[in-house]
């Protein structure tokens, strides 16, 4: 199998000493920052960019790969004993998992979720071997316009299908588009929305909008009605471990939240939500003890936590061989695979054979090393949890000053930085989704230049949009994702 | 905002989506989004057509420009007939808590000031000063604490990035002590 050689040899990348060190120290890093309340895997990603700045690509993707495993580990440690999900995929983690550790299960809440975490990233990480060269192979056959359609479909996917409001989403998109529309562009050489000033000629880094809207936006938010009363964190005595009636509940969650969970995460349909959901009702259904549910089943934790975790496994299969992020954290992997000239999609297999399989071989080995820091060590980072508000949000925000600063040396891009803040606030306090926007900053830009590059081809006559039978059968399911869900919901309100 | 003479609001009636009335916050900011479309418009037509290309790079703005001032004018219809929008519930917030938009002005305040001194007073004091702004106005009143916990973070921060990492930031007025 040709999948295995490359695997073997992307082994031999990441097995040396060096890249181990790096790997250890990205999942290290990740779960500290994962763990830390408010602080989900995207902003873990983003807020650790600048760590990497110095490293060669091989090393920074190696421990990109530990920090992304790393943060979704340390997300569910927060769920579990402070009942506060960092992002959206980990509510059902905090709604059972914190149900267990009330209980004073916190210690099997924690171990279901760290060894189906470490299952279900293996198993994706074996799917994603297999599955990811085979799909790069079919697409380089992918024509301009069809890759146009499918960052549409992306588009749509994200910000108007699963959203509260479609029409927010997509306000938030737009808003990401137009950032990202600001810089010179590429193909003409013209200036667009520079305003005059010189230091907007490159465009904004998306770096800067990521942590502004996340980070900065966050402490804002946070501190205009902060909680005064402090949220209780449960106690942890001892390591994180199961008894052996747990083992026997939680294997087959593991498994089914798996199966859920990858193929999710590898449709560029996006979001870790849908099969945590679904796994927690299959779960549900299937159990022998239904009346646990919503008073701590570990099944409940077991089922979507390792959902989540294939899924993020998932999402690695179109980014690398589309170049398409399907959640936030994904989209902030493609630009730091920009920032080192680097364009993810299927010639970087050929292009950067040896990058793309030494990331891939450290995924199982950070899998790896997160279960052994994760089991012994669940004490240490549950102290984590104890840090005073005051201090843990002032901490973030110099940790984004230093990620911003340090791109650039300047100080407009923390103006920048303060202005993304403010926005960051605003979209808070008015609902409108944060990770849309992020797509489209990230996205924008490319959907622009197949766009273009489809027109070339067809001398400008739009019909190329129509002739090839792929994109019109993915225009057409953009199509219906925008308008099949507020019509089955407006049917759905007429009924009551 | 919020003084404390204002009474405080009741609590919500039990269908909160469901309030009647215009908000005129929501309506602002759709009519914001409206006239960020607008802008956009305004600034896309003065962008110059691309030579010899088929697709200039007019095309896309036009599109993003339209669509914006398209979702602001639905946002508006919706704001009109009496949709608002409800406050994202984050982790340390508290829903029913009054905002207070003194906390983060502070927080900003503190921000662009310690921003401004980067380089001339150096990384070091600039990002303590921030990290001291939010601490207070995260209600941390122990100052001379607060003040030591921020230029210990800074420094460590600082020894870190430039020593193990490699990166350059503004020594400052620390130039040759560090």
């Amino acid at each position: 199998m040709e999948a295995v050689t490359s695997l073997l040899a992307g082994f031999e990348t990441a097995l040396t000493p060096l890249n181990l060190l790096w790997a250890l120290i990205g999942v290290t890093l990740g779960t500290l920052v994962g763990v830390l309340p408010g602080i989900g895997p995207a902003l873990t990603v983003a807020l650790l960019l600048p760590v990497t700045a110095k490293l060669p690509p091989v090393s920074a993707f190696i421990m990109f790969a530990g920090i992304y495993y790393g943060g979704m580990f340390g997300g569910s440690t927060t769920s579990i004993l402070l009942n506060t999900p960092g992002e959206s995929s980990s509510i059902i983690t905090a709604l059972e998992g914190n149900r267990m550790a009330r209980k004073g299960r916190a210690a099997a809440a924690l171990a279901t979720a760290a060894i189906g975490s470490f299952v279900a990233g293996t198993i994706g990480t074996v799917l994603l071997t297999f599955a990811a060269p085979a799909i790069a192979n079919v697409a380089v056959m992918i024509p301009p316009s069809a890759k146009f359609a499918l960052i549409m479909l992306a588009f749509v996917t994200i910000s108007a299908t699963f959203g509260a409001s479609p029409l927010r989403g997509l306000i938030s998109l737009f808003f990401g588009l137009t950032i990202g529309l600001i810089g010179t562009d590429l193909q003409s050489g013209q200036a667009r929305f520079t305003l005059g000033r010189p230091e907007l000629l490159d465009g904004i880094e998306f770096v800067t909008v990521v942590i502004g809207l996340f980070a900065v936006g966050e402490t804002l938010f946070v501190a205009s009605r902060l909680r005064k009363d402090r949220a209780s964190v449960i106690k942890l005595d001892g390591n994180a471990s199961m008894t052996r009636d747990d083992w026997r509940r939680s294997w087959k969650p593991w498994l089914r939240g798996t199966a859920l969970g990858f193929p999710f995460g590898a449709i560029p349909a996006g979001g870790a939500e849908i099969p945590t959901f679904l796994s927690y009702t299959l779960e549900r259904r299937l159990s022998r003890h239904p009346e646990e549910f919503g008073r701590g089943a570990i099944e409940g934790v077991a089922g979507p936590e390792a959902a989540n975790n294939a899924s993020a496994a998932g999402v690695l299969v179109p980014l690398l061989t589309l170049g398409l992020p399907t959640s936030a954290t994904a989209a902030i992997l493609l630009a730091a695979f920009q920032q080192y000239g680097l364009q993810p999609g299927p010639l970087l297999f050929v292009t950067n054979g040896d990058l793309v399989w030494g990331l891939i071989a450290s995924l199982y080995i950070g899998n790896v090393m997160l279960l052994a820091l994760n089991l012994p060590l669940a004490p240490v980072w549950a102290r984590l949890l104890l840090i005073p508000r005051p201090f843990l949000y002032a901490g973030i925000l110099v940790f984004s000053t230093v990620g911003v600063y340090s791109l650039n040396n300047s100080v407009f891009d923390l103006v920048l930085l303060a202005i993304f803040g403010v926005i960051g606030y605003g979209m808070r306090r008015f609902d409108f989704p944060v990770t849309p926007a992020i797509i489209g900053v990230i996205l924008g830009p490319v959907a622009e230049s197949q766009f273009r590059t489809a027109l070339q081809q067809s001398n400008g006559n739009p019909a190329i949009f129509l002739q090839s039978p792929l994109t019109v059968f993915i225009l057409l399911t953009v199509l219906a994702a925008l308008i099949v869900p507020p019509v089955l919901k407006a049917r759905a309100a007429r009924r009551v | 905002m919020s003084d404390s003479t204002v009474p405080p609001i009741p609590p919500a009636p039990a269908a909160p989506s469901a309030r009647p009335g215009l908000s005129v916050p929501d309506l602002l900011v759709a009519l914001g989004v409206v006239l960020l479309g607008a802008l956009l418009l305004a600034g896309t037509l003065r962008i110059p057509f691309g030579i010899n290309a088929v697709v200039g790079p007019r095309v896309f703005p036009l599109i993003v420009s339209v669509g914006t001032l398209l979702l602001g004018a639905l946002l508006t219809v919706n704001v009109l007939r009496g949709g608002r929008a409800e406050p994202a519930a984050e982790e340390d917030t508290d829903p029913d808590a009054q905002p207070d938009l003194r906390q983060p002005g502070l927080i900003l305040g503190g921000f662009l000031l310690g921003a401004a001194l980067l380089q001339p007073l150096g990384f070091v004091i600039g990002t303590a000063l921030m990290y001291f702004s939010v601490g207070f106005a995260f209600g941390e009143r122990r100052a001379p604490l607060l003040a030591g916990v921020a230029l210990a973070v800074a420094l460590v921060t600082y020894v870190v990035f430039t020593r193990g990492l490699g990166l350059t930031l503004p020594p400052g007025i620390l130039k040759g002590v560090l």
